[in-house]
């Protein structure tokens, strides 16, 4: 069959309400991103001498982390969803690992940023420090609140993919929660080149 | 087709590669800018189209997702390449 003629899904993956979430959290990152873009503009000076105090290796580094914890998810989910009734328990076991691997990722992640933070407040830098720093931590704190969230998200289904909760007919939550994440890497996408490396 | 998210995960890891590549080795410039904007849009639709599997999905729900990536990286061209506002 012709690639045009393919018929597509009438609802994406996942409960409904995710995409919802997924939505507004775009929104209200998109919102502060466009802020920090145009702030930039009115102390461009300001915003790259602050710029040069932030470690682009960690910010890198997480980059890393949170792309391989999206992909080790992908295929958490695809290895329950190609699972047969011969093979299911062997394939709940797998998609946990890929989960724990996701989740691990995940801690790594966390501790880089808290890393990162500790070495920014030792040097008294703070949200009122200047508009940079401002921006800088409000975007990337309240990123890091939804890692943790994620990470939380990450071991409830891990436990559950391992106690072969989710089937291949049956694995909605398991898709919800991998949604979550993918939000969660797109959103760092555009957040580490913005702050980190466009000046 | 079988083995697409490990050639995606790859894509992925060589750009951000090359992103952090130009920050780290200050290649930033004007033009370069433009490159890096582009590079963090096919890194964005790569993860809306195969992580998020919205690829296969009606467009409408497709959309939103890629259109917020391109009004986010439009405003951040926009304010990279308007004049700067003088104190």
């Amino acid at each position: 069959m012709p690639k045009y003629l393919t018929i597509k899904e009438p609802y994406p993956p996942g409960d409904f309400a995710i995409w919802i979430i997924v939505y507004v959290e775009l929104l209200t990152f998109g919102l502060l991103f466009a802020g920090y873009a145009f702030s930039r503009r009115i102390n461009l000076q300001m915003f790259n001498d602050s710029q040069l105090l932030l470690n682009q290796s960690i910010g890198f580094i997480n980059t890393l982390i949170l792309i391989s914890s999206s992909f080790f998810i992908v295929k958490a989910v695809q290895k329950i969803k190609n699972e047969t009734n011969e093979n299911s328990y062997k394939s709940s076991i797998i998609a946990s690992k890929w989960l724990l691997s996701a989740m691990l990722l995940g801690i790594i992640f966390l501790m880089l940023k808290l890393t990162e933070f500790s070495h920014l407040f030792e040097q008294g830098i703070t949200l009122s420090t200047n508009t940079f720093f401002m921006f800088y931590l409000l975007l990337t704190m309240f990123h890091f609140m939804h890692v943790s969230l994620g990470v939380i998200i990450l071991f409830n289904l891990h436990h559950k993919t391992k106690a072969q909760g989710y089937s291949q007919n049956d694995c909605r939550g398991l898709e919800t929660g991998a949604i979550y994440w993918h939000l969660v890497d797109l959103l760092w996408i555009v957040l580490f080149p913005l702050v980190y490396i466009i000046r | 087709m079988k083995k697409i998210a490990e050639r995606v995960w790859i894509v992925l890891i060589l750009l951000s590669i090359f992103a952090f590549l130009l920050g780290y080795l200050k290649l930033v410039s004007t033009f370069v800018v433009g490159v890096l904007v582009l590079s963090t849009f096919l890194k964005g639709q790569l993860i809306i189209d195969y992580f998020m599997d919205l690829k296969e999905v009606r467009l409408k729900y497709r959309i939103i997702p890629t259109l917020w990536l391109i009004l986010i990286l439009l405003c951040i061209t926009i304010a990279y390449y308007l004049p700067v506002v003088k104190n």
